[in-house]
């Protein structure tokens, strides 16, 4: 689809780092080796719930080659979360252990074995505490508590908008069901990492395997009672993050108080099975809907109330809870909403962000609602959909406030891409889905910019783009040189990045939400444009033109009606500079959203400057006999305004596919008692290549006012409509419904021996 | 820390000597994808690991259109999916083969080791088993020979006895007009560890309508790999017909005795029992 004149911007571009990782000259964390680095360790808790009588190092401290052992009170017993209001986890245990895997030493050795064998040699006196695993109990007011306070309830928002009890009332049909969703791991193929190496008097620099440079050093900076500007934190490449690496972790403030300690680095690299069981997972939800409709399919009234498993510490919990129910309707439209979501603790591991943060479970549940709606009224369900679409300059209930939107475009494309008839054992399912380009509040409340961008020009014809952006593998570097490139006319290998550094890159809060392509790349045109003015400004001179006559494109800068007349990039950049008596020729520029407009409590205001869409279709066989579900194709629709690099949009929407594909049909962290049986790749199934299924993309580019060149978001929305459309292509092939993540053959066997019954 | 002694010899009566004089300390390392990982959790901790990869003696495969076919303990999977004898004459080994782990772990993985670490779910167990496979087991007072139903004796443990080695597999010639499969129930379709696997072999008589012979064997229910001869007896002398097949199929789920565990409950595995039991009879007596 080309409908624009670009040089750059709309071409398939691969990935600006893609050589350095494909031939291993990348270095990420793991590869950080600096002299006289020592491994750390970090011994765990083995009770669920557990008070802590007496912590004994004295032999682990004898064992040769032991450097340091820390316990909580070489820390300073500060609290850090992600919201920072609702802060509750320390960085090792105080008085309690309130999960299996929460930490409670940390040692330094000389080498990675050394320090496990130390691990062994400590020794915790603990007194058993009754815990809690199921939410509904930890929910009861008998319960016990996990935490100080009135009851379990980490989070709890609730808001009506209209009056669903009316709605359901001058409803035709009224649908209650309750579905339920599963906790999964991010499984980034790097596990969780950093180096930390304390310079006397005072400076600390971090390697980290992380999402956000600038918001690990806040946190860091408030951990340690250190000022942020004492405090370096540097991004290698990052091996895959998903929503798993955007929070602080125990582990980096013990590395650095490790190397305070020792006066050496200490490199700190977590086990898979860490990974699995003590960083974060994806809230498992138990989710009450309640939805009713006109004859037509009209949408009059959906209520939830949802009960989030939030595990032993709040993490991101009130965001999640937050995004459930901005998100209960959109992409459609409801007369009358009304939501209620708990997020609760239970001593097990701790949820956070993943893909699409708590929409995809809410999404799985509604679209599955809505599936049923269809067909017990006869109804198409893509014409359910359509009628209930919104539409550009749409404001919803709770006020998001729609800038673009090709949704309905999207469900016309699937429409056509359907096949009518389909044989026995196979099946078609369809869902949609709607998020974010970045947030529009302070959720965080820090006091931070959201996103900056410097942009200097080189007299070679180059020019380095300084951001803090932190790419984890997703493609921002690259869409962010690709900017740069189109807004100067050069090329995307003319672009040096100088990236994800606090004490050299200005501030960008990081790969989060979806954010970095409008609003790092609306900096990053900013600047470019600063940076083309003055350049213009130059040569307008030199060639004796308007500046606003002047082109700059492959290369060149030249008068756009007589391009022969014009002089080569690199000359423009020696011209500008001696123009101005040697000044570097430097940009800047900024993207802030409108001051923080939503109300967490009243569930009102803009969540996002704007918000992508898609709908995709899922095909299935199915082998009744023995349940198993093989999906053949997932058509995808998705609006995700101008796609500035389409090979990585198709990128993004082929990994979220695979990542939703393992997610509704086999993943799961099987967890008894607060113990995770499965933290292996084993036992937990990740779909190799050979189970993904093939991808078929369309785009529906609405132009976003607000976006760069009109760019949305791509990274996260699309495994929000992959997870249902295939619970409903399930449904569809064999009749049986599903109720809970994932489906698998098991409950399918059992789904389909009720249908008969 | 884990430390130990490592030893390669070049002749396998080095190995049985290394391996009886460790008095029980050490290990036999082949291609290692299973004992590695184990040492690495610190489930086992041999003292002495006797890598058996410089032994000539135990890699390659042979046939002899009399004597059948014999696979040697250090035979990789990959080899079993190229060997064109296996392909001609045995080719539901390679087909077994073809579903264990991944291509890394196949061009690793032994034939030794996957019968000798004697998990329930040991793919190329219950194709063996149909074959009528026998081991050679080398010992320090020289050779035995063991049928392969006799071989394990619970989960992680075979008959092999101190000092004494897996040397190679003896296959016999499969029967006239037969026709052996393996199914293997898992979710992935690669990296997956059987829920249930079973491998059929159908020999019929002349008339190619009655079954001459039949051999049912099932693996990841029980705590060893079997054989089902119950179900066996029922089909034998039979005409395959449907119903026939049905019944050997649910007698052969009701011997399976699975367990419940994080790969699927054991009722489930019962009725996946029966169902690819039908299947495979259908199948093994169908294409001759
Ligand atoms: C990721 C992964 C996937 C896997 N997938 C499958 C699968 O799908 N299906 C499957 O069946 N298995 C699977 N396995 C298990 C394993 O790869 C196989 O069982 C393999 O055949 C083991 O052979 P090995 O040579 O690596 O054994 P080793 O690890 O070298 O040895 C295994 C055990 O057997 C003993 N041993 C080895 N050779 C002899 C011998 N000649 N005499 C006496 N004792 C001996 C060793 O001492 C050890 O106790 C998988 C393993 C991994 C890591």
């Amino acid at each position: 689809m080309k409908h624009h004149n670009y040089s750059i911007i709309g071409h398939r571009q691969p990935a600006v780092d893609a050589a350095s990782k494909a031939t291993g000259q990348a270095q990420y964390t793991v590869d950080i080796q600096l002299p006289g680095m020592l491994w750390g360790k970090i011994l765990r808790s083995k009770y669920p719930h557990a008070r802590i009588l007496n912590i004994d190092t004295s032999k682990a401290e004898k064992l040769a080659g032991i450097k340091a052992v820390i316990t909580h009170k070489d820390t300073l017993g500060k609290k850090f979360g992600f919201v920072r209001n609702t802060a509750d986890q320390y960085p090792l245990a105080v008085d309690k252990v309130r999960y299996i895997g929460d930490e409670i030493a940390a040692v330094a050795a000389v080498a990675e074995d050394v320090a496990e064998e130390a691990l062994a040699l400590i020794r915790v006196d603990y007194e058993v505490l009754p815990a809690v695993f199921d939410p509904l109990e930890a929910i009861d007011p008998e319960a016990p508590l996990i935490h100080d306070g009135q009851n379990n309830i980490s989070a709890r928002l609730a808001w009506e908008f209209g009056n669903v009890e009316e709605g359901f009332g001058e409803s035709d049909f009224v649908r209650q069901d309750t579905f339920y969703t599963q906790p999964v791991n991010h499984c980034p193929l790097e596990p969780h990492a950093c180096v930390a190496s304390f310079e006397p008097p005072d400076h600390l620099t971090v390697w980290a395997s992380t999402q956000g440079v600038f918001y690990l050093r806040n946190q860091l900076s408030r951990t340690l009672d250190m000022p942020i500007s004492n405090i370096r934190v540097i991004r290698p490449q990052v091996g895959g993050a998903f929503g798993g690496k955007i929070e602080l972790f125990p582990f980096n403030v013990c590395a650095a108080i490790l190397s305070q300690k020792t006066g050496k680095p200490v490199k700190i690299v977590c086990t898979r099975e860490e990974v699995f069981t003590a960083t974060r997972c994806r809230h498992p939800m138990i989710i009450h809907l309640k939805t009713g409709v006109k004859k037509d399919g009209a949408l009059v009234a959906v209520q939830a109330r949802i009960i989030l498993d939030g595990g032993a510490y709040n993490s991101t919990g009130p965001v999640a809870t937050y995004l459930a129910g901005a998100f209960l309707c959109l992409p459609l439209k409801a007369r009358n909403i009304k939501y209620e979501g708990f997020r609760v603790y239970t001593n097990k591991p701790v949820c956070g962000a993943q893909r699409g943060h708590a929409v995809p479970q809410i999404r799985f549940a509604i679209e599955s609602q809505l599936d049923i709606i269809a067909e017990t009224l006869g109804l198409d369900p893509i014409e359910l959909h359509l009628k209930n679409a919104v539409q550009t300059g749409d404001v919803t209930l709770n006020k998001q406030v729609i800038t673009s939107c090709g949704f309905s475009e999207c469900l016309e494309k699937i429409k056509a891409q359907r096949s009518p008839a389909l044989p026995e054992g196979k099946g078609i399912g369809f869902a949609t889905c709607a998020f974010v380009s970045g947030a529009t509040y302070h959720l965080f409340f820090t006091t931070e910019a959201f996103a900056n961008a410097i942009i200097q020009a080189n007299e070679d014809g180059t020019v380095s783009l300084i951001t803090g952006v932190a790419d984890i593998g997703q493609g921002s570097d690259t869409v962010l040189a690709m900017i740069t490139a189109e807004e100067l006319g050069i090329g995307v290998k003319d672009i040096k990045l100088i990236t994800a550094d606090t004490d050299l890159t200005p501030y960008d809060w990081g790969s989060g939400s979806s954010r970095v392509t409008y609003q790092a790349g609306n900096a990053t045109k900013m600047a470019a444009a600063q940076v083309k003015k003055l350049l213009l400004e130059a040569v307008s001179h030199e060639l004796d033109v308007y500046p606003e006559e002047l082109v700059a494109r492959d290369g060149r800068i030249f008068v756009r009606d007589r391009p022969e007349k014009g002089i080569s990039f690199a000359e423009a950049v020696s011209l500008a500079q001696k123009s101005t008596g040697g000044e570097p020729i430097i940009g800047q520029g900024e993207f802030q959203p409108q001051e923080a407009k939503v109300n967490l409590q009243s569930g009102e205001g803009n969540t996002s400057p704007a918000y992508s869409f898609g709908a995709q279709l899922a095909q299935v066989e199915i082998d009744k006999e023995l349940g198993k579900v093989k999906v053949t194709k997932m058509v995808v629709a998705h609006d995700c305004g101008l796609a500035i690099n389409p090979m990585a949009i198709e990128g993004q929407i082929e990994g979220s596919i695979a990542m939703g594909h393992g997610q509704a049909l086999y993943e799961e962290l099987i967890q008894e008692k607060g113990q995770t049986l499965n933290a292996d790749f084993i036992n937990y199934r990740l779909p190799t290549a050979r189970d993904v299924p093939e991808v078929e993309t369309m785009l529906v580019e609405s132009v976003d006012p607000g976006g760069p060149y009109g760019a949305k978001e791509s990274g996260e929305g699309i495994i929000v409509s992959t997870i249902p459309a295939i619970a409903n292509a399930i449904s569809n092939a064999t009749g049986g419904r599903i109720h809970s993540l994932p489906l698998t053959p098991e409950k399918l066997l059992k789904a389909l021996e009720q249908k008969t019954k | 820390m884990l430390t130990f002694s490592y030893y390669a010899p070049t002749s396998l009566n080095q190995a049985c000597r290394l391996l009886s004089e460790a008095q029980g300390q050490a290990r036999l390392l082949a291609g290692g994808t299973d004992l590695l990982i184990q040492m690495k959790r610190n489930l086992v901790k041999p003292q002495f690991l006797i890598d058996l990869k410089k032994i000539k003696r135990l890699k390659g495969i042979e046939y002899d259109p009399e004597k059948g076919l014999r696979i040697r303990a250090l035979v990789t999977h990959s080899e079993l999916l190229h060997n064109p004898w296996i392909l001609g004459y045995y080719p539901i080994l390679a087909q077994a083969a073809q579903t264990i782990g991944s291509v890394q772990i196949r061009n690793k993985g032994t034939v030794g080791g996957n019968l000798c670490h004697a998990v329930p779910s040991a793919d190329l167990a219950p194709p063996l088993l149909v074959l009528n496979a026998r081991a050679v087991v080398r010992g320090l007072k020289g050779k035995k020979f063991i049928p392969l139903e006799e071989f394990f004796c619970a989960p992680n443990q075979t008959i092999l006895k101190d000092g004494e080695i897996l040397q190679e597999i003896e296959v016999p010639r499969m029967p006239e007009r037969s026709k052996a499969i393996y199914l293997k129930h898992g979710i992935r379709r690669a990296m997956e560890i059987a829920i249930v696997g079973v491998a059929v072999l159908m020999a019929l008589k002349p008339d190619r309508r009655t079954c001459a012979e039949v051999r049912i064997a099932l693996g990841a229910v029980a705590p060893t790999p079997i054989r089902v001869v119950e179900a066996e007896n029922s089909l034998q002398g039979k005409i395959i017909a449907p119903e026939e097949i049905e019944k050997a199929a649910s007698i052969a789920a009701a011997h399976a005795q699975p367990i419940t565990d994080l790969r699927g409950s054991a009722e489930y595995r019962q009725e996946i029992v029966r169902v690819l039991t039908a299947r495979a009879i259908t199948h093994a007596a169908r294409i001759i």
